[in-house]
Formats: structure tokens, C-alpha cells, sequence
């Protein structure tokens, strides 16, 4: 049961690391871009992380608990960096004079 | 002396192009490494060391030699880096301040500058504001990289990481504080000199713990000898001398990344910079 929740959550995660990846191609400039990557670094970090976390206490022992705490943590931190990361980004582009792209 | 340099280099590179061909093919299974040595350290690390991590046994202690002379090649590239890069005589031509209360950027020139003003604070030429989400978040996750980095050189023995891994996370600790705040702030921290202070002393410590060993009367770096100081039976004092070493070893990794940021960073001023 718990084996198809993870599995569940980690294709969620994989699907918004998918449309993450097409964004930042796809996207016409510096700043849209940006926020396909932050896609990436939030749901999809989010989804496929908690998936692996709860596969690891499939079989509850303390060795596995850790692992899945070491997995939530590498979350909590990749939430709080990832999005100051672009917001830097973001203000480097503005500061340096990089206009936003508008449709014609 | 340039066309020399490169007659060296293209003579040393000769040499290790031309004996390259009497190392034993890539995977051959009659290779002494294969044959014997993996064996043996797979089979008499634990035995041996009491360090349940065979690479950083092999790393510090079957070949510790060859580490300690890492650790100077890094102490090496810092003094290259400082040699090459440092500017002797700081020549200041203009300086920038901001004065506080009005938002106003006044460019000094020669002598004249405000000393310790409470309305005027000096800024670089590419200096940017404060920004309050970036400076909390660093200096909030600066600490949990810090702890992650002792964790790092300390549990070496157990998982994955070591001296040179520690020392490297702490030294991105500081340079993501120089990063997020600015050169000055950080250099009014962890200064030019502790950092080359710190550097050379991780060597002295690696290299010392292999002098206290002759001292002992036994071999350099032979770490069974250290068990009296130490207060443990031989093999466990093998496992408490990596450790010691380990810590020479991020010392220096530590103090050297620093050092090479703060001049790479401000094009060797160590005034203005990021």
C-alpha cells in the first residue's frame, strides 16, 4: 500500500519536473523561465522527496526513520533556498536593466 | 623565461604521457591493485583501524603520506593564488559613501573621507542594497551548513565525507556570508591573516601528528604509537590519529578556500569586491 503512495507521489513529482524542463526551453524570456525553474525546485522537489520518505519507512526502524528525516530535511532547506536563489536571480536581472518580455 | 616555462611543462607532460603506457589496462584483473592490495583492505581495514569507512582508512592511514602532501599541494594553490593576485600597497583613489539620512552616494577623492561617521557609510562601486530576504536566509542557513560541515568531518569514519569535504562546506559557509553581505563584513570576520594563519596550520597539524609519532620513537605517522597519549588500546588510537588528521586536513581546505575567494573575488585588493 505505502509502496504505491510513494510511487503515486514520486510521478507526481517527476511530472512537474517535466513540465519544469520544457518551461525553461520553451519559455520566451530570462525572468518566465525562472519561474519554470522554480517549478522544479518546489512541487516537483516536494512530490518525489515526501514519495522517497515515505518508501523509506516502509519497514519502521529507526535506521529508516532517520533517512526519511534526513529527506524531509534536505526538503525544508531546498524550500528555503530555492526561491531566495531566484528572487536574487530575478533582482540581478532588474538591477542590471533586462527588460520583461511583452507580447507584441 | 616563457619559452622555458613551457620547454618544462612540455617536458614533464612528455614524461607522464610516456610512462602512462606501463600502468597495468584499466579493469585488468592481474593488476597488483586487484590482486592483493583491494583484498586486503577490504578484508583487514576494520582489524586493523576499528574504521568501519575503508576509503578514508586507506585515505589517512594506509596512505596518509600521500594525503599530507594534498593538503600541502591545497596550502600551495592558496600562496599561489595570494602571490599572484594580492596587490602589495593599497592604493585607494576614491572612495564611496552614502550618506544615510538623504540616500546620497558622494564619491571622496584623496585623503579626505569621513572616519566613523554615524551619517556616512561607506559602500563599494558595485555595491547593491540591503536586501532583507537574502541576508535572513543566508544568515539563518549559515549556521545549519556550519553544523553539517563538523557533522561531515566527524562522521568520516562511519559515511561518506572527511577532512576534505568538511573543510570545503565550511569554507562555502563564509563565502556565501561575504556573498550575501559584502567583502568588508566578512573580512572583519574571518580576516586575511587567520585565514593564512589557518591554512598552514592544518599542515602543522597533519605533519606534527606524524612527528609525535617519531618522537614516540616509531615510524612518521604511524598512529598504533599514539595510544599512551591518547588513552586507548592500539587500534583504536589508528582510528582517533585519522581523526586528528582530519581535522589538520579541514583546517587548511577551510581556510584556503576563503583565502583564494577574498582575492579572486576583489581582484586581489581585498577592499572592494563582491
Amino acid at each position: 500500500m505505502i509502496v504505491y503512495i510513494s510511487g503515486i507521489l514520486i510521478a507526481g513529482g517527476l511530472f512537474f519536473f517535466l513540465v519544469g524542463s520544457i518551461g525553461m526551453i520553451r519559455l520566451p524570456d530570462f525572468y518566465s523561465r525562472l519561474q519554470a525553474a522554480g517549478i522544479i525546485d518546489t512541487m516537483g522537489l516536494l512530490l518525489s522527496m515526501s514519495g522517497l520518505a515515505i518508501l523509506a519507512l516502509n519497514e519502521f526502524t529507526l535506521g529508516n526513520f532517520l533517512s526519511a528525516l534526513k529527506i524531509i530535511f534536505i526538503v525544508v532547506f531546498v524550500f528555503l533556498t530555492g526561491p531566495t536563489a531566484t528572487h536574487a536571480i530575478v533582482d540581478a536581472g532588474i538591477r542590471a536593466g533586462l527588460k520583461p518580455w511583452q507580447k507584441k | 623565461m616563457k619559452t622555458l616555462g613551457q620547454i618544462t611543462v612540455l617536458f614533464c607532460g612528455g614524461l607522464l604521457l610516456f610512462f602512462t603506457s606501463d600502468f597495468p589496462d584499466f579493469g585488468d584483473a592481474n593488476s597488483p591493485a586487484s590482486l592483493h592490495l583491494s583484498p586486503y583492505f577490504i578484508e583487514n581495514t576494520l582489524k586493523d583501524t576499528a574504521v568501519p569507512n575503508v576509503v578514508t582508512a586507506i585515505l589517512a592511514d594506509y596512505r596518509g603520506y600521500d594525503t599530507m602532501f594534498e593538503t600541502t599541494v591545497i596550502l600551495t594553490a592558496g600562496l599561489a593564488c595570494f602571490l599572484l593576485l594580492r596587490i602589495p600597497k593599497r592604493e585607494v583613489k576614491s572612495r564611496y559613501y552614502l550618506h544615510e539620512p538623504t540616500g546620497v552616494t558622494l564619491r571622496f577623492e584623496g585623503d579626505k573621507y569621513p572616519q566613523k561617521s554615524d551619517v556616512f557609510k561607506r559602500i563599494d562601486s558595485n555595491w547593491v542594497p540591503y536586501d532583507l530576504i537574502i541576508n535572513f536566509t543566508c544568515r539563518l542557513l549559515i549556521h545549519f551548513i556550519q553544523i553539517f560541515a563538523l557533522y561531515v568531518v566527524a562522521h568520516g569514519h562511519y559515511s561518506p565525507g572527511g577532512g576534505f569535504q568538511g573543510g570545503v562546506v565550511l569554507g562555502a559557509s563564509v563565502i556565501l556570508f561575504a556573498i550575501s553581505g559584502n567583502l568588508r563584513a566578512a573580512i572583519k570576520r574571518f580576516g586575511e591573516k587567520t585565514a593564512a594563519l589557518f591554512s598552514a596550520a592544518g599542515v602543522f597539524i597533519y605533519a606534527g601528528t606524524g612527528a609525535l609519532c617519531m618522537m614516540i620513537g616509531e615510524h612518521f605517522l604511524n598512529y598504533n604509537f599514539l595510544s599512551p597519549l591518547l588513552g586507548t588500546d592500539r587500534i583504536m588510537a589508528r582510528s582517533h590519529g585519522i581523526f586528528i588528521v582530519e581535522i589538520g586536513v579541514a583546517v587548511t581546505v577551510m581556510a584556503v578556500m576563503i583565502w583564494i575567494y577574498y582575492n579572486l573575488s576583489s581582484a586581489g585588493k581585498q577592499d572592494e569586491g563582491l
